[in-house]
């Protein structure tokens, strides 16, 4: 992997961890409302996913959606204005921390209910198939969402139609508050791949270079004509399920440890260790991201609310 | 403290009676006593007297309502008198005892429909019938309505709209200061609309010759009950007529006689006591065709009918045939008087065995009467003039009367009446056999 | 002019929609090689190839989930349900995702996804495959429901529908595939959605019918012509959008409303209308507004108890004439 998509990465996951602390503190602050689920410990997946996908390849994302929405190139002051409802935000306020989506970059949107994008990522890789394009499509989905039915009915359409799509499951250990070992059949979710006949593979989801060669992998086959691929990576969350989840089905040093793992310091590492990149070098990305994060920040709270009468604008397209 | 008036229950049949008049406005004075409204039942039209001096609070029902008996229709007390707690005593009752009446309404389609308003005080109207209403400036409060439980529909609004008198300003007026009726006046404008031209000719006493279309009298109360005895009279018996001429010289004489010695009697008074003495003779002629047989009566309520200002209605004198002449008399004219002031009793009406019906008055010859059922017999009795007769072989002056007897041929053959009128003639002719 | 039954005026649109613009496909159960069960797609197959007419694995939640996803990247979806009671095996893809996702994402999402399909009574087809379920559909904001009686309507209805750029539910209806009607050659016919159909006029009562009970209402509309009667019948053809304007105006006409569908009475379409003209027509009302729909009772099998549950000609008649006090 070259140096510029490795900082790339390193960017990306920067600018989703700082902007989802800056979510969090927001939100005790009382200054954003709703529900706001943190990725914060899981950034490598979709920063590394992403780094690898045109703006015209297709992404559905998940509930846990800030990173991939990132990743996937939105900005983030209208990320962060969309998450306190703002006018200025990607959805005018409409869609929230659940619903971020944009369209433009190929994010066919967030999606707060678990298993719901899966169809749609299938649908996009569709379309691409129709067109003869070599558009691919990426869905992003949780270890819940590996057992809702439209995740099975997806993997096996997309099998029998040969579609472009790589289905990343983000394994982060548990379904709220429910380990994967109480929900799941399998140890390993990507062996489900095998009922579907199409590849399958399980890394680890805090190594961006593991991450970076399975999903090349997948792509390559999917840009071919060859079909989907399903690819578990193996991570962890951090912070609660949501703001103000009390946790009590883990214990503090099991997070602690998981922390260790940082993917943000792994990579880091790597740059520094392997001579890839400077101290310096890294130290100038950490403050652009922090001073984006921060215009960002002023950007949002200074943004307008939406105006109350436009309550009914875009339930439908105008013909 | 106020007080309720209520609607009378006059006679023992009565169920609802008809306010025709409130002789007092709401707000005017009542003297207990004094007549307070007019109301017809279906035998009566009747005046009220007030229960209480006081002021006319509240006229609850209006003129031209079918109000039930014991129902609460004004509310008398002292001036200024809160009545709001009787008021709603009277609605909560009034809710609580829906009593259905039947009113009826003309609708555009059939031409009579009769239809049921249950008697509360709250109207039910459609909207579409309420904003007609509203369109057309009608009180939708004197309309009735067709549809269910009375329920006022947009046809009805419409068909009462079709039947209103209808005025320009200036004829209406113009009818309020010279105390007309819009009603009474025929109009000459736009679909029957009242002009001034019209109010004028009725004021000027020369009334429009054109567009004379006659005007709908309220066919109800005794008007109604009369036709239908009258139909009942004719479609239900075998009606047949005998007629014989009586020299009343005697009868004459009798009553001069009478007088002279301080006994104001009538004719009639005296044929009542000459056909109750007769009837006692000829059982059949006071009889009534029942459902076990006839019923032959050994007592004579002799009928009299008087014509009174809205109709006809028979009081009949009880046992007649055991009166003396002075008593007849008496009993006569207390019962015409009270038929005249429409203040007889249900009992006083009822139970006739046989009627008299005297039309000498009006100058009449002789006519045919109809049967009053369940009577027999029913005698028509004409005016007394002085008519040339054969006396012997020369023709002489002589002051006839002529007798016409409708009886119910089911019962009563040709010759028995033939026979029953003969005796009476004789009676007439020496009124000494009552003796 | 072609005399065609409803079924071919669906499939007849289907396939100049698809020559006409490349991006229009077709997907399904069985409606491939099978061309439907009840012909909607027959010949499709021959003429598009595989790609365009695609026969889909039964898994509605999957293809309808695919329709969404391929209509947000640009195609223009259509999206055969074999039944449209198969539509709660997707209600999420059709009530959370399809119907929401151009309002979550602030406008900047296009969705023009026809999901399409039959319904109703008639076949023998029992409880799972013989509902209306077109309220449920009208009840979620951002799906435009359409619901042809005829087969031009069916035809200009589905071009308008496959020219739209929202998601649509096209309810059909199984016992009208066969009926005939004239139906317009012209490639662009179309009916504009949101504009009801005065099916016949009259002036005493307005009978609001949808579906197969347009052809019914209208049946007993003539019968009461006989007796004196005038009704007004309409058909909204749309629901959402729903023309709101020539039914109050035919309301303050007529003073008198009977809302009549196959569907179930209890929150069904017809309490949507009848609401709708107590607001927007109170004061025109002469007579109560009286709704007419299947009773509240999963649709049993056997005929006589299937017509015992769904409204008969008879009942639109009482209907009619209770609300002219007759």
């Amino acid at each position: 992997m070259d140096k510029e998509r490795l900082l790339w990465i390193y960017r990306k996951m920067q600018e989703i961890r700082k902007f989802e602390e800056k979510a969090l503190e927001l939100f005790e602050a009382d200054k954003l409302r709703g529900s706001v689920h943190l990725y914060i410990g899981e950034e490598a997946i979709a920063a590394t996913v992403c780094s690898l996908l045109k703006d015209t390849d297709y992404i559905t994302s998940t509930h846990r959606g800030h990173g991939h929405c990132i990743a996937k190139g939105a900005e983030l002051a209208p990320a962060l204005a969309e998450l306190m409802g703002k006018a200025t935000g990607y959805c005018q306020g409409r869609g929230g921390s659940m619903h971020i989506a944009d369209v433009t970059k190929g994010n066919l949107g967030a999606n707060a209910i678990v298993g719901g994008g899966i169809p749609i990522a299938v649908g996009g890789a569709l379309a691409a198939k129709l067109r003869g394009t070599d558009q691919v499509a990426v869905s992003f989905f949780g270890d819940g969402a590996s057992n809702e039915g439209t995740a099975h009915e997806s993997m096996n359409l997309a099998s029998v139609w040969k579609l472009p799509v790589i289905f990343i499951c983000e394994n982060n250990g548990f379904g709220i508050s429910t380990p994967v070992k109480q929900s799941t059949s399998v140890e390993d979710i990507s062996v489900r791949s095998a009922a579907y006949d199409m590849p399958g593979y399980t890394v680890d989801g805090n190594d961006v270079l593991a991450i970076n060669e399975v999903v090349t992998k997948a792509i390559e086959r999917a840009r071919k004509g060859e079909g989907p691929t399903l690819i578990e990576c193996k991570t962890y969350r951090w912070l609660g399920h949501w703001t103000g989840d009390p946790q009590v089905y883990r214990t503090k040093e099991e997070v602690d440890a998981w922390k260790e793992k940082c993917p943000i310091k792994r990579l880091r590492n790597h740059l520094l260790e392997n001579k890839i990149s400077t101290e310096e070098e890294i130290q100038k990305i950490d403050e652009e991201v922090i001073a984006a994060v921060e215009y960002a920040e002023k950007f949002a709270l200074e943004s307008p609310e939406p105006d109350p009468s436009t309550a009914m604008d875009y339930v439908f397209y105008e013909n | 403290m106020a007080t309720k008036v209520i609607m009378p229950k006059q006679g023992l049949l009565m169920t609802e009676g008809y306010i025709t008049k409130w002789l007092v406005p709401e707000g005017g004075k009542t003297v207990k006593g004094e007549p307070l409204f007019e109301m017809e039942t279906d035998k009566l039209t009747i005046t009220i007297e007030a229960p209480e001096t006081g002021t006319l609070l509240k006229i609850i029902r209006g003129e031209d309502e079918t109000v039930p008996i014991t129902e609460t229709i004004a509310i008398i007390g002292e001036e200024g008198e809160d009545i709001s707690a009787l008021l709603n005593e009277t609605e909560e009752s009034e809710v609580v005892e829906e009593k259905e009446t039947t009113v009826i309404s003309k609708d555009e389609t059939s031409e009579k429909l009769v239809v049921t308003r249950k008697e509360t005080d709250r109207i039910f109207i459609t909207p579409r019938a309420k904003m007609r209403a509203s369109e057309m400036n009608i009180d939708y409060t004197e309309i009735n309505g067709s549809g269910p439980d009375g329920l006022i529909i947009e046809r009805d609004v419409l068909s009462f709209e079709k039947h209103k008198v209808k005025t320009t300003p200036v004829a209406e007026k113009m009818i309020k200061e010279n105390n007309l009726k819009a009603e009474d006046i025929k109009g000459s404008g736009i679909r029957g609309r009242i002009t001034k031209q019209d109010v004028e000719g009725i004021i000027s006493g020369v009334g429009r010759t054109s567009d004379r279309k006659g005007e709908i009298v309220p066919f109800r109360g005794m008007r109604k009950v009369i036709s239908d005895r009258m139909m009942e009279s004719i479609h239900g018996t075998a009606q047949a007529n005998h007629r014989m001429r009586v020299d009343v010289s005697e009868l004459i004489r009798l009553r001069n006689q009478l007088k002279e010695s301080g006994l104001k009697v009538s004719y009639n008074d005296i044929l009542v006591k000459i056909v109750s003495k007769a009837l006692i003779e000829f059982p059949y002629m006071n009889s009534s065709l029942t459902e076990e047989g006839i019923l032959l009566k050994d007592y004579v309520n002799m009928g009299l009918a008087v014509s009174v200002p809205n109709g006809l209605i028979v009081p009949n004198i009880k046992d007649a045939d055991l009166m003396s002449l002075a008593e007849i008399a008496a009993h006569s004219s207390d019962l015409i008087q009270k038929a005249l002031d429409g203040n007889l009793s249900q009992e006083e009406y009822s139970n006739g065995t046989f009627t008299i019906s005297n039309l000498g008055m009006y100058d009449i010859d002789e006519f045919t009467a109809i049967l009053n059922p369940p009577e027999s017999g029913i005698l028509a009795v004409g005016k007394i003039e002085k008519t040339p007769v054969a006396e012997g072989d020369n023709i002489v002056l002589k002051p006839m009367m002529t007798l016409s007897l409708t009886y119910d041929h089911r019962i009563i053959d040709g010759a028995l009446a033939a026979q029953f009128l003969q005796r009476i003639k004789q009676l007439i002719m020496c009124p000494y056999l009552l003796l | 002019m072609s005399r065609k039954s409803y079924a071919i005026a669906i499939r007849d649109v289907l396939a100049e929609e698809m020559r006409r613009d490349d991006r229009v496909f077709v997907m399904g159960e069985d409606i491939a090689e099978q061309g439907g069960i009840y012909g909607c797609t027959r010949g499709l197959l021959e003429e598009f190839g595989p790609d365009r007419v695609r026969n889909t694995p039964i898994s509605e939640a999957a293809f309808v989930g695919a329709g969404v996803g391929a209509a947000l990247a640009g195609m223009r979806p259509v999206v055969e349900l074999m039944y449209m009671d198969f539509a709660f095996v997707a209600a999420d893809q059709i009530l959370n995702q399809a119907a929401k996702i151009r309002y979550m994402y602030g406008g900047k999402a296009t969705l023009p996804l026809v999901i399409r399909g039959q319904q109703g009574v008639g076949r023998g087809n029992a409880a799972t495959h013989s509902q209306s379920i077109e309220a449920i559909f009208m009840h979620i904001p951002g799906l435009k429901v359409v619901m042809p009686s005829t087969p031009a309507d069916a035809a200009g209805l589905l071009r308008t529908a496959l020219r739209d750029n929202n998601p649509i539910m096209f309810f059909e209806h199984k016992i009208l595939y066969n009926t005939k009607g004239e139906v317009p050659d012209d490639p662009d016919f179309m009916i504009p959605f949101g504009k009801a159909n005065i099916v016949k006029e009259g002036k005493d009562a307005t009978v609001i019918a949808t579906s197969q009970y347009v052809g019914r209402a209208e049946k007993v509309a003539k019968q009461l012509e006989k007796e004196g009667i005038s009704v007004e019948v309409i058909d909204p053809r749309t629901l959402v959008p729903f023309d709101t304007e020539t039914v109050v105006n035919s309301v303050k006409k007529t003073g008198r409303a009977v809302v009549v569908h196959e569907a179930h009475k209890c929150g069904g379409v017809g309490a949507e209308i009848a609401s709708i003209i107590m607001e927007e027509a109170f004061n025109y009302l002469d007579a109560p507004v009286i709704r007419l729909g299947a009773k509240s009772c999963p649709l049993p099998f056997n005929l006589g108890l299937e017509n015992a549950v769904v409204p008969q000609e008879d009942d639109i008649e009482k209907a009619v004439k209770s609300v002219l006090y007759k």
